[in-house]
């Protein structure tokens, strides 16, 4: 049974390689950072393979792990620049007075770490709500909150962004 | 369009660098070899088990043996022991099936194992060549079948004709010898619908040097002029059984060169492998010749 599921579980790496380097870089911005954060996920995730609890179950322990590197990369390379003693640091918070229609990139990096990591798994990995919370470890209702404040905060029409709630 | 929506496009635009699939990879079988070695571990810690038991069966066997003269029975319990560990072995390293557009591709990689650990034998960048060319050529593959479907389709063919045709994609692999001197075997590419890119890459390994071995380390003297004559004399042979050949003038036999396709088989002999069509009809498929065996 456990062979059975780390055959699946190196299947599924293969086969979603593509989607994991996105989703990595998407948090990292970097083609290395992103490469690393995969390789030790995958790393991380055949190692653990035992902890799988059934073949439905790897998407989401899967993406878990992922999104914990990339969390963990971007903690080290923030380091790496303060010690550096760089002053330019991003504004990790929302900034009101931003223009409708800039750039929603940078808009979506402004806000908290948790609130982007629900959009782009909603939108962009077009994942379940239920999913999601499986993957962050929030509860269903409030990763629902959460997607809503930051749909409102990116002043996301709300007709399109409902559209993409349920 | 909403602005969700486009930044999604963006979003799949991210470009995927090649290195991504070359370190997935890595882990995999880094990954895949720790696998192995517990599962090795443990084999071998019950083969123990199992070896010690019966020592202290046959330590009470022996006191009886002299007395009851049976010792046949125990003869031969003893001469079914397996043998213990090989200096290495043939792995799959990872099989899959997929289908789509009613092309059917089926993959079976190898992998070489060393169960030795001491020998100082690497093959990790033996087991990467042979990794790459395999998904390199099942990719390509896919390509080619993809090619021929558009065409066909575009010539007015139909999906339902298309199916028909029953592509089908293979990459395997045999095993032709395996035991502690060598390892030999063939990993073969075919796609069931043109000849033209059929693949066979033999190789053959010596496992004392951890090098790939060539013809004239099996072979004495003027090796080349010796796989010749007995090549000639075998067509000779299986010519006169009513086997076809082509000629000399047809593009038949003229010659090995030094890089002719060879494997080991179980008598430890080379076999000299022509592929289809290269010296005889194509009816007759693969030409094997083993040198030395009589």
């Amino acid at each position: 049974m456990k062979q059975i599921l780390y055959e699946r579980l190196i299947q599924y790496i293969l086969e979603n390689q593509d989607r994991f380097y996105r989703v990595a870089y998407s948090y990292t911005k970097h083609q290395e950072d992103a490469l690393d954060a995969v390789q030790s996920a995958v790393c991380k995730a055949l190692e653990a393979h035992k902890n799988i609890k059934n073949e439905d179950a790897i998407k989401t322990w899967f993406y878990r792990i992922l999104i914990n590197e990339c969390l963990t990369g971007l903690k080290k390379r923030n380091k790496v620049i303060l010690t550096a003693d760089v002053v330019e640091q991003k504004a990790v918070y929302y900034e009101e007075g931003y223009e409708q229609g800039g750039d929603i990139e940078q808009e979506l990096e402004k806000l908290e770490m948790d609130v982007q990591g629900i959009i782009k798994l909603r939108f962009f990995e077009e994942m379940s709500l239920k999913e999601i919370s499986s993957i962050t470890g929030f509860n269903l209702n409030t990763v629902k909150t959460k997607l809503y404040r930051g749909l409102k905060l990116l002043k996301e029409n709300i007709q399109e962004a409902d559209l993409w709630v349920d | 369009m909403g602005r969700l929506e486009k930044m999604k496009e963006r979003y799949d635009e991210i470009v995927i660098p090649e290195e991504l699939n070359i370190r997935v990879q890595q882990e995999i079988m880094k990954s895949q070899r720790q696998q192995a070695e517990k599962n090795s571990i443990r084999q071998r810690y019950r083969l123990k088990k199992v070896i010690h038991g019966m020592e202290a069966a046959a330590a009470v066997c022996i006191l009886f043996i002299v007395a009851l003269n049976t010792n046949s029975v125990f003869a031969k319990e003893v001469a079914q022991l397996p043998i213990i560990g090989g200096l290495a072995q043939i792995l799959t390293f990872r099989s899959y099936e997929t289908e789509k557009d009613d092309i059917a591709v089926s993959v079976e990689i190898p992998t070489i194992e060393m169960i030795t650990e001491d020998t100082g034998i690497t093959v990790e960048k033996i087991n990467q060549e042979i990794l790459e060319q395999c998904n390199q050529y099942a990719k390509e593959a896919v390509m080619r079948a993809e090619e021929y479907r558009t065409a066909f389709l575009e010539t007015g063919g139909t999906l339902e004709e298309w199916k028909k045709h029953n592509i089908k994609i293979t990459v395997n692999y045999e095993i032709k010898q395996q035991n502690n001197e060598y390892l030999s075997f063939v990993v073969r590419g075919t796609e069931n619908w043109t000849n033209a890119y059929n693949k066979s890459k033999y190789y053959n390994l010596d496992l004392s040097t951890g090098k790939f071995v060539t013809l004239k380390d099996m072979l004495d003297g003027d090796y080349i002029e010796l796989v010749n004559k007995n090549i000639r004399e075998q067509i000779a042979e299986r010519q006169s059984a009513g086997e076809i050949f082509f000629t000399a003038e047809e593009g038949g036999f003229t010659g090995i060169s030094e890089d002719v396709k060879f494997y080991i088989n179980k008598n430890n002999h080379p076999v000299i492998v022509f592929e289809k069509y290269e010296i005889a009809p194509g009816a007759s498929g693969e030409i094997e010749f083993e040198i030395g065996g009589n």
